[in-house]
């Protein structure tokens, strides 16, 4: 017997996705991720100043704000071939480090632990054992006895309240949730202290962009930090040593806690590293640029088909020619009119909206593709690109999470099996803990680069008469992100942004082609259809984020699962 | 002194969303106020609005809602109608955030004791950086019900001495060729 599940909406932070699965025998048969509101927002942007584009594009997402500021100013500077100088590089890399460590720790602890972490087992944890326990696997300070009692009083809290408050629309008690009282107390724990560092995190990104949510320093050719050593008004030695104090404080909690807790809960259900892996095609840009010509890079980009680890192609630079020439967008089954597989710079969005029909148009996503191919974006493909070019600093954390995850389990798990639900969370962990060793890299790169006594931070654009056309990409937490613009007479004629959620969570393709979302589910097994937490799960692994991919503005935030029988 | 944020929410590219970001943004250029007292333009904030929240006495918002009402109306909500679940009215996207935000400040112990949604209903929210005339005309109202919670609160404020021009940068016209 064959039982159609629709969750709407999935995501509990801003934005509107809503998953379709059919469940026979237990397992997700078929499924469909469609998002429920127009996209449109780029057609703002038609007739403006190309060097304001970034203050309008880092209001498409309240989550996301800097990486859409920054892809719009690198998509500019690439269509003048308008080099940053180092300093800017710099500041602009440990802008977007922090915030991929304040997204990374939230999307953990806040927006996904709860898939996984009982809290209304907590209770009836021992907080002595917790605390014992927690300080055999890290050196972590904050896991003392008293740190235990604080977050189990917590929950005994809401819980003897009535209501479950913030916890509300939790599968509690599910059979799928398989950790002893004690670790799900441990990582709720850690799920407070969390707040503090994702907080932290972001002050940093103030520091260095003048205030956050959105940042003021940008400018299409560098920054407008000022930087004087001997100016109290400027960027100089005490603000830097301020920073570098706070960004301490987030590496240690990255390195010791979140890294250590996500390969803990991977342990205990290595059984997920079976499911979930969908589109094995791996896309991934270069980021952190460490010279002002943008040659060289500390994170690796390129692409992975098929799942063939020993085959991938390396992006020598952030528009590398076979990206830049690769992309496409398919809407044969999105609400858009049109020609299926336009270039992002002939991009059109003209609306055509129909019901919600299962074989023809049900989603707002436009379906990109690279070479044709789906691909899956996000810290795994971030991940398994790197491991597959040898990148040393992506071996060294991948190799700790491998190794600590079979010596806790007992099992062997391997790199390949990264490819699956529990994979993107450890891929992510991984992620995150390079990123704080490059936070410490990058704010002493700066801080020896102006020691040289260079205070370069901006060359200034000119546009030629004509048109000109670039695209600006950054490796965003969720994957990869790219702006496209099309620049004429000095004014912007188009501009397309291909953002992370669009990639995950496109729909079919003129092909038939799944989209990552739609393929991860499939075969995932369903313990209860009218509680379907294997779906979130899988569907959560990818960080969901639909706001960027379109706006919505349905309030409810509950997750609602309506099963019926076909 | 009670620390007291006013908070604008909504989307700016997103026609009647903006009216939040649009009124605190006219509120700081006609009022001046002290030290404890700021004024934010968040955007769409996710669960990151926690941060905003910490050792909040009062929390005023200013945002765009949709309910049966006509569009401009103003509607006052306190922290309970936020957190009621089913209320029939409908808040926007970062409303779960909003929600979701109070609710782990009330679990720490780090909200606001007082709260009050400043609503107004929106009429279009198509992309675009406009507001309808109906919204707009309302802002003012919105202004006067800020300054009446801060009279409520025993916070002071002042006319600002220098007429400024509200920052609303967004709405400025497209350049035509």
């Amino acid at each position: 017997m064959t039982k159609r599940i629709t969750i709407d909406p999935i995501t509990r932070i801003e934005g509107h996705l809503r998953i379709d699965v059919e469940v026979d025998d237990g397992a997700v048969a078929n499924s469909w991720a469609s998002c429920t509101m127009w996209r449109g927002i780029e057609r703002i942007l038609q007739g403006r100043d190309p060097r304001e584009a970034w203050l309008f594009t880092q209001r498409f997402c309240g989550v996301c704000t800097t990486v859409h500021a920054m892809a719009s100013v690198r998509a500019v500077e690439d269509s003048l071939k308008l080099e940053v100088p180092a300093n800017a590089q710099y500041i602009r890399n440990l802008i977007l480090i922090n915030h991929g460590l304040h997204d990374h720790i939230v999307h953990f602890y806040q927006l996904s632990a709860l898939d996984w972490v009982d809290v209304l087992q907590i209770p009836k944890a021992d907080p002595a054992k917790t605390a014992s326990l927690a300080e055999s696997i890290s050196p972590w300070t904050g896991n003392s006895k008293e740190q235990m009692k604080f977050a189990q009083d917590k929950v005994k809290g809401v819980a003897a309240s009535g209501q479950l408050g913030i916890f509300a629309n939790g599968y509690w008690g599910h059979p799928a949730m398989r950790l002893s009282p004690d670790v799900n107390l441990l990582a709720f724990s850690h799920y407070l202290q969390a707040l503090d560092y994702q907080r932290k995190a972001l002050q940093v990104v103030g520091m260095l962009g003048g205030k956050t949510p959105h940042i003021q320093n940008l400018t299409v050719g560098g920054v407008a930090n000022a930087i004087n050593l001997d100016s109290q008004a400027a960027m100089n030695m005490n603000r830097l040593e301020a920073m570098k104090v706070l960004m301490d404080e987030v590496v240690n909690f990255v390195h010791q806690v979140y890294f250590v807790d996500c390969c803990a809960i991977a342990a205990m259900y290595t059984d997920w590293f079976n499911y979930g892996s969908g589109v094995k095609n791996y896309l991934a840009v270069p980021d952190l640029p460490l010279d002002s010509k943008a040659t060289m890079f500390d994170l690796p980009g390129g692409f992975i088909l098929d799942g063939n680890l020993r085959d991938v192609h390396k992006f020598s630079s952030a528009s590398d020619a076979p990206f830049r020439d690769g992309v496409t967008e398919d809407v044969a089954h999105a609400y858009y009119e049109g020609k299926t597989n336009l270039h992002p710079w002939k991009g059109e969005t003209i609306p055509d909206f129909t019901d919600w029909q299962a074989d023809k148009k049900y989603t707002w996503v436009k379906a990109p593709r690279f070479q044709g191919h789906p691909m899956q974006v996000g810290p795994l493909s971030q991940v398994l690109i790197g491991y597959a070019q040898g990148d040393a600093l992506t071996r060294k954390w991948t190799d700790a999470a491998l190794a600590t995850i079979s010596s806790v389990s007992g099992k062997q798990v391997t790199v390949d099996m990264l490819q699956s639900t529990m994979g993107r969370h450890a891929a992510r962990a991984i992620r995150a803990a390079m990123l704080a060793d490059l936070a410490q890299k990058h704010w002493q790169l700066l801080v020896d680069n102006i020691a040289k006594g260079d205070t370069t931070v901006h060359n200034p654009p000119s546009f030629p008469s004509g048109e000109v056309l670039g695209v600006g990409t950054h490796e965003a937490p969720r994957g990869t992100l790219s702006h496209w613009v099309v620049v004429d007479n000095g004014k912007i004629k188009n501009y397309q942004a291909v953002v992370p959620s669009t990639w995950n969570a496109s729909p079919r393709d003129n092909a038939g082609n799944h989209g990552p979302y739609e393929a991860s589910l499939l075969r995932n097994p369903i313990a209860d259809p009218e509680r379907p937490l294997e779906v979130l799960r899988t569907v959560h692994s990818f960080d969901p984020c639909m706001a960027c991919a379109c706006h919505t503005f349905d309030p409810s935030g509950r997750q609602i699962a309506k099963v019926k029988v076909l | 002194m009670k620390n007291v944020a006013i908070i604008g929410i909504g989307n700016i590219l997103l026609g009647d969303d903006g009216v939040g970001p649009y009124a605190v943004r006219t509120l700081e250029a006609s009022y001046e106020f002290g030290p404890t007292v700021q004024v934010l333009d968040v955007g769409t904030p996710a669960l990151d609005f926690i941060d905003n929240l910490i050792g909040l006495d009062a929390l005023i918002l200013v945002d765009s809602v949709e309910n049966d009402r006509p569009a401009g109306t103003i509607t006052l909500y306190r922290k309970q109608d936020i957190l009621r679940h089913g209320v029939s009215v409908r808040m926007d996207p970062h409303s779960p955030a909003l929600a979701e935000s109070l609710l782990a400040a009330d679990m720490l112990g780090i909200g606001p004791k007082e709260v009050l949604l400043i609503g107004i209903t929106g009429d279009c929210y198509d992309a675009g950086c406009n507001l309808s005339s109906e919204v707009r005309e309302s802002v003012h109202l919105a202004i006067d019900c800020v300054r009446a919670e801060l009279r409520r609160l025993d916070v002071p404020y002042f006319a600002s001495k220098q007429h400024t021009k509200p920052d609303i940068w967004w709405a400025a016209a497209v350049p035509v060729n």
